[in-house]
């Protein structure tokens, strides 16, 4: 059995266009204090590949990707 | 910081749109952004203008922007400033060319300046004309 990693928070961005997973991304994660795990869910594939590389410019951690039905899930750690 | 500005000179819709995205990306990504609008793009930040959505030139991926109700430039540039470091600085002359005060233009500029001083801000760092 696959054992699911804690999510604090789900961003729903799907069915957003570029760039709008990203700054949805961006304004939730302000809020929420260091450690929180936040999940994107994203329909734009832009969006899946901007994210990891928005996140390695500021320093937040990108724990994985996830193919689902219809779309990506984005799992990322506030780090600082 | 890194610093990139970007001189936004169309009024093409399709490049209103990039100019936007791109400023407000590098924005939230943590660079510096400055955006002077001048010439022809300063037709299009006109308030009355962009509230009824009446673009000077659409293309074919433009219209599928309105299409598909994708966020507009001015939006986007009002995001990028409320969420990053950004500056958007509209061109004395073009504001006087089209003979209409800052105040009915969108709520999004900082400052009127002219070319020098925008020379002046963006020394040191990426240029984009757009």
């Amino acid at each position: 059995m696959a054992d699911e990693k804690k999510v604090d928070e789900v961003v729903d961005a799907r069915g957003l266009y570029c760039p709008g997973p990203l700054m949805e991304l961006i304004k939730t994660i302000q809020l929420k204090p260091v450690g929180t795990v936040l999940s994107v869910l994203s329909t734009d594939e832009g969006s899946v590949k901007d994210i990891p590389a928005w996140l390695q410019k500021v320093g937040q951690e990108h724990v994985g990707t996830q193919k689902k039905e219809g779309y990506w899930d984005v799992t990322v750690r506030k780090v600082k | 910081m890194d610093k990139i500005s970007i001189v936004l000179a169309s009024d093409e819709f399709e490049k209103l749109q990039a100019a936007a995205m791109m400023a407000s990306v590098a924005a939230v990504s943590g660079m510096e952004v400055n955006v002077f609008v001048t010439m022809a793009a300063m037709a299009c930040f006109v308030k009355e203008r962009v509230d009824r959505k009446e673009f000077l030139k659409v293309g074919e991926v433009g219209r599928k922007v309105l299409e598909k109700k994708a966020p507009l430039y001015a939006d986007l540039l009002s995001q990028g400033k409320m969420m990053g470091s950004m500056k958007v600085y509209a061109c004395s002359l073009a504001l006087d060319l089209i003979e209409k005060p800052l105040s009915e233009m969108v709520p999004v500029f900082d400052d009127v300046v002219g070319v020098a001083t925008f020379l002046g801000i963006a020394e040191g760092g990426q240029v984009l004309f757009i």
